[in-house]
């Protein structure tokens, strides 16, 4: 039982579409979890000197309550496996849900429970990598533009915002391969995806060897679009 | 004349330490004022406070008619009138010396870009950097960075200008420079200066009252020329001595 190729051609349109979920609920995770982790970031931080000057009156109370939920969103998802937080969505999230109202045949679509886990999950670790950028902004720069008369929102969009911006792109590339290759945990709720569509492959026929190097060089390939997309948009912007 | 800005019985604390104590202070439209002070006796902290940068811990503040604490939502407002240039310039790395000055009447202002251009380019050419306008301030000098942060604050076009130190971080060959242009707002447009400082050349050029701080404490003021001549107390002494040795 030599090197087969036939055995990956007849496997590569299966595989092909596998690695297309793979990417779908990559793609769609990480533009939720930027978003996701852009709002958790800065919520961990409001009404911190990172983003400005410290508020008063009413807003106080109220960046304590925006921090302390956006602590807690980060610790327990940092603090719980993907793995469980996915089983957790799509097998006991229906269940609490049943628990608590009358709806009796609440569901949730796999592949929805498997882009809902990413962009939280991968939300979590981008609030810290959003949040680490902000507090690294020099102070010197935020007084200067408060001097000017401008208002924290424009202070966050316009200084802050690029500024922090550019120190993030190496994390986040990190991130958004880590996501990327999380995805392969939704074997376990039954994601057609890439690693799934091998492991049914291989059961099938045993060609273990041409089934896991193919799967192996799909996901290094999209690893690699990832990383280069990113290290595109960091050449991008201006050198400072 | 009346005065546009206004220290009454103002006191900053930092945690406990109590860095002001009880400053009074008034000073008029179209003054320069030079303050000098051993460090850490409350020169930054004392111009920080009058836009805001600091909030006072006690006392009360009216800058431009706005009364803090009473109406310290209008900080905003306040640093509209009160531009500041600061000892480490603080140029926005990721703009062009052209978009650092047209930033703030874009933004704070409210102007259109092309406006907004246009006013910051006028002002580059006063303060000699006309040819510089594309450059990213990681590609300017010392000198050249100041007089862009010089140029930024004026481009919102402030009632005050606050100065901290703005010679202290350059070598020396570029301190003239951006002292010329602090010169030429003081007598060309009688702008409100508040300048700390240590060139005491400057000070008694255009400075048109001098402040000597010590200890968080205003302890001399008067013309500076007479303050540098005559001083009171020891202390001035003491440091006038040093400042003229170095
Ligand atoms: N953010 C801060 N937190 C705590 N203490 C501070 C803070 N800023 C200033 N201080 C303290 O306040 C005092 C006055 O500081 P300030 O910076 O106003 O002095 P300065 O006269 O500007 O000195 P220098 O000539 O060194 O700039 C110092 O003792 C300093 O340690
Ligand atoms: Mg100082």
């Amino acid at each position: 039982m030599g090197f087969e190729f036939s055995v990956i051609t007849e496997s590569l349109p299966a595989l092909l579409a596998g690695a297309k979920l793979t990417w779908i609920i990559t793609i769609l995770g990480i533009i939720g979890g930027m978003v996701c982790g852009i709002l958790a970031g800065l919520g961990r931080i409001a009404g911190t000197e990172a983003l400005g000057e410290e508020p008063h009156g009413i807003f106080k109370p109220i960046s304590v309550a925006i921090r302390y939920i956006s602590g807690c969103y980060v610790e327990t998802i940092r603090g719980t496996p993907i793995i469980v937080q996915a089983m957790f969505l799509y097998f006991a999230f229906p269940m609490l849900v049943k628990a608590v109202t009358d709806i009796e045949r609440f569901r949730i679509e796999a592949l929805t429970a498997a882009v809902i886990t990413i962009i939280f999950n991968a939300g979590a670790y981008i609030a810290e990598i959003v949040r680490g950028s902000v507090i690294s902004v020099n102070k010197g720069l935020l007084e200067a533009g408060m001097s000017l008369g401008i208002s924290r929102f424009q202070l966050i969009v316009h200084v802050i915002g690029p500024i922090a911006f550019r120190r993030m792109i190496p994390p986040l590339g990190n991130q958004f391969i880590i996501s990327l290759k999380d995805t392969s945990l939704f074997i376990v709720i039954g994601v057609g995806e890439l690693t799934r569509q091998g492991q049914e492959i291989m059961a099938s026929n045993f060609r273990a060897l041409e089934i896991w190097l193919t799967v192996a060089i799909m996901y290094l390939i999209m690893t690699t679009v990832l990383a280069m997309s990113l290290r595109k948009i960091e050449r991008k912007m201006k050198i400072f | 004349m009346s005065s546009i800005i206004e220290l009454k019985n103002i006191c900053k604390s930092f945690g406990d330490t109590e860095v002001l104590h009880n400053i009074d202070l008034s000073i008029r439209e179209g003054e320069v004022v030079v303050v000098i002070g051993p460090s850490g006796s409350g020169k930054s902290t004392l111009i920080r406070c009058i836009n805001c940068l600091e909030m006072i811990s006690s006392g009360e503040l009216t800058v431009d008619g706005i009364r803090i604490p009473e109406e310290r939502g209008r900080t905003r407002q306040i640093r509209l009138e009160v531009g500041m240039v600061f000892q480490q310039f603080n140029l926005f790395p990721h703009m062009t010396a052209l978009e650092n000055v047209a930033f703030g009447p874009c933004k704070a202002r409210k102007m259109n870009k092309s406006k907004a251009s246009d006013i910051a380019r006028d002002l580059l050419k006063k303060v000699g950097l006309a040819e510089f306008e594309n450059k990213l301030p990681g590609q300017l000098s010392g000198g050249q960075q100041q007089r862009v942060a010089i140029a930024r604050a004026l481009a919102v076009s402030p009632k005050v200008l606050l100065f901290d130190e703005p010679t202290s971080a350059l070598d020396p060959e570029m301190i003239g420079e951006v002292l010329d242009v602090m010169k030429s707002i003081a007598k060309d447009s009688g702008m409100t200066m508040v300048v700390v400082t240590h060139e005491m050349g400057f000070a008694a050029q255009v400075g048109d009252r001098l402040i000597f701080m010590d200890d968080g404490r205003i302890v001399e003021e008067g013309k500076p020329g007479e303050v540098m001549k005559n001083p009171e107390s020891e202390r001035l002494k003491d440091f006038l001595g040093h400042v003229k040795h170095h």
